[in-house]
């Protein structure tokens, strides 16, 4: 907390966490299987609030669309480094009752990664795998998922708010589960580091999943709004191995109404330095 | 389905091994009329006596082996001879291990074919599964076996497992077979690497990594081993509880203290305390990755309470003796 201090952002107090925490101990009262930890999710997030609060500034939007169930809660990707999925999951745990630990799903090599993988996983991510969305879907958790990949959170200055095609995996199970669809839209996340270049030809050589050149290491406080677009329910009658011509109509459909919000999004959001006013 | 009311003798492989001794004990208590012989390779003189249990040490790729078949007509057989990986490293207990868990599980499977036994139930681990970074949580059966990419001391134990399955289905019209995948069984009686490695004091354990384990209690183990005869039908199953717990609350729950490590070290200091108790190369693996696997097709056929012991209490356990 002396991090915080020397950023002279106050810590959130105890009472909000213990709220929170009280509920979650209900959700979960035995361990979970996939690693999260509520001690260490709860330590994390007393670091990570006060920063959504004061230094990202994060306003959420769309509240009213979420009900006290499991949905695929599925975003578009910016900011090159996950911190949009951080922002999106301390709103669903802390601004958004009733609170809920969103399962994130990370890529395959996050897992391996010393420190960074327990870190993670304590948090509640989990493995990107078909089977581990569907295990997860079937206990009533809500997971989320980047449809776009590494493409999306991956791009060059020019490419920002360009909303990459989306693969066609979590419309599948969304389908198989029946689980709904709630889609998010993050803005202000591309302005953490507005100038990136990503050296393809090198990233194509070393093979690693991106390599983003940018003048600044730490990310600019710049003011994030989260947008929760009402929820799309799966489609009765579609399977969930439909050909992919079938299923793409869908997603196309999704990602035309996620590509407004964000042009919607663009136009609401606050000046680069917005001062925080404390509410929305 | 076998009824135990209509089998008279069970072959018990494997019988110097904690839980088989525990099955052995269980089984005489509920099912008097079961004539039981245990066999083993390994030493039997430190075996308790009791009045249903014959024990002697054969050697299963051997010819008395089937001398045994012969002259008792075994209704079902328990194979839970497969030799575990305690003293690694030399390759004559490498070459030994290859021979009794592959070709003496082969034997066996031509001799339960050959002899018309009626159930066999064959214990494998979940092992085979490995313990990989990519791995989803709640394995299940039909998930691929991939325990010897990185590790070949791992080998005997997938192609065991494998020239089981294999057999099973090609013959289930005449031998109905259960090849029971249990996740970590723990207990006083048992002495594997991880019950070893719980109950060792300022034991390595990485401070990068904290994977999720699933432990099952030797009784409890026991017992699905033997309700399997009579309740579930060909076939291969993992064996869990619902519960899990991660590796370093494992430990506290056991009450030990841990030597942290980051996971780099751990292979050296693992091998350094190898000359003081017996550290597995694979389970450098499971201590850094999870493997954690679904039930829920043998929960199909075997009660929900199945299980006595939670995981806490079966960790508690492990603070006796």
């Amino acid at each position: 907390m002396d991090f915080l201090k020397k950023l002279h952002i106050k810590p959130a107090p105890d009472s909000q966490f213990d709220q929170t925490f009280e509920h979650l101990k209900k959700v979960y009262p035995n361990q979970d299987p996939w690693g999260l930890n509520l001690k260490r999710a709860r330590n994390t997030l007393r670091f990570i609030y006060p920063l959504y609060k004061h230094y990202f500034k994060v306003r959420v939007f769309g509240q009213e669309n979420v009900e006290d169930r499991p949905y695929m809660v599925t975003s578009n990707h910016t900011g090159q480094i996950a911190i949009d999925g951080m922002l999106i999951s301390t709103a669903f745990a802390m601004d958004i009752r009733p609170p809920r630990i969103l399962r994130p799903m990370v890529e395959r090599f996050v897992t391996a990664l010393p420190f960074v993988g327990t870190w993670t996983a304590e948090g509640g991510s989990v493995l990107g795998d078909r089977q581990n969305c569907l295990n997860l879907l079937k206990r009533n958790q809500s997971v989320l998922v980047f449809p776009e990949g590494v493409r999306g959170i991956a791009k060059s200055t020019q490419d920002h708010y360009q909303l990459k095609p989306f693969t066609q995996g979590f419309y599948r199970l969304s389908l198989a589960s029946k689980v709904p669809i709630l889609p998010v839209v993050v803005i202000g996340a591309e302005e953490f580091y507005p100038w990136v270049y990503h050296p393809r030809p090198l990233i194509k050589m070393l093979k690693i999943p991106a390599l983003p050149l940018t003048p600044n290491i730490v990310p600019l406080p710049s003011p994030v709004d989260i947008h929760i677009m009402e929820p799309v329910f799966p489609p009765e009658g579609l399977s969930a191995d439909a050909p992919d011509k079938k299923v793409k109509e869908y997603i196309l459909e999704l990602e035309k109404k996620m590509k407004r919000k964000i042009e919607e999004g663009l136009k609401r959001r606050r000046p680069f330095f917005a001062a925080h006013k404390g509410g929305q | 389905m076998l009824n135990y009311q209509d089998a008279k003798k069970v072959l018990l492989i494997g019988a110097a091994g904690g839980l088989a001794q525990i099955t052995a004990g269980l089984l005489s208590k509920e099912h008097p009329h079961l004539k039981i012989i245990g066999v083993d390779s390994r030493p039997i003189d430190d075996i308790p006596n009791r009045p249903q249990v014959k024990i002697k040490r054969i050697n299963y790729t051997r010819g008395n082996f089937e001398k045994l078949f012969r002259d008792h007509k075994f209704d079902i057989v328990f194979h839970l001879g497969r030799l575990s990986h305690e003293n690694i490293g030399d390759t004559s207990s490498l070459a030994h291990r290859l021979d009794l868990n592959v070709m003496g599980t082969s034997r066996i499977l031509d001799l339960a074919l050959k002899f018309k036994i009626k159930k066999l139930v064959l214990l494998s681990t979940f092992h085979v599964y490995g313990a990989l970074s990519d791995n989803p949580v709640f394995i299940r059966e039909d998930h691929p076996l991939r325990a010897s990419i990185k590790y070949p001391e791992l080998r005997d134990v997938t192609e065991m497992d494998q020239i089981a399955t294999n057999w099973m289905w090609k013959n289930q019209d005449q031998v109905s077979t259960i090849v029971l995948r249990p996740c970590n069984i723990v207990g006083p009686q048992i002495h594997n690497a991880i019950t070893r490695y719980l109950r060792t004091s300022y034991a390595p354990v990485p401070i990068d990594y904290n994977p999720m384990f699933q432990f099952i209690h030797e009784f409890d183990m026991a017992h699905v081993l033997i309700q399997s005869v009579d309740q579930v039908p060909t076939g291969i199953y993992n064996v869990a509880p619902d519960e899990s717990i991660s590796l370093k609350d494992a430990r506290d729950t056991v009450g030990q203290k841990n030597l942290p490590v980051p996971m780099l070290a751990l292979a050296p200091a693992a091998h350094l305390v190898k000359r003081l108790w017996s550290f597995p190369d694979y389970l450098l693996d499971y201590v850094r990755f999870s493997c954690i696997i679904s039930s829920s097709a043998l929960g199909k056929h075997l009660s929900r309470d199945k299980f006595r012991f939670s995981t806490k209490e079966t960790l508690e356990l492990l603070k006796l003796d």
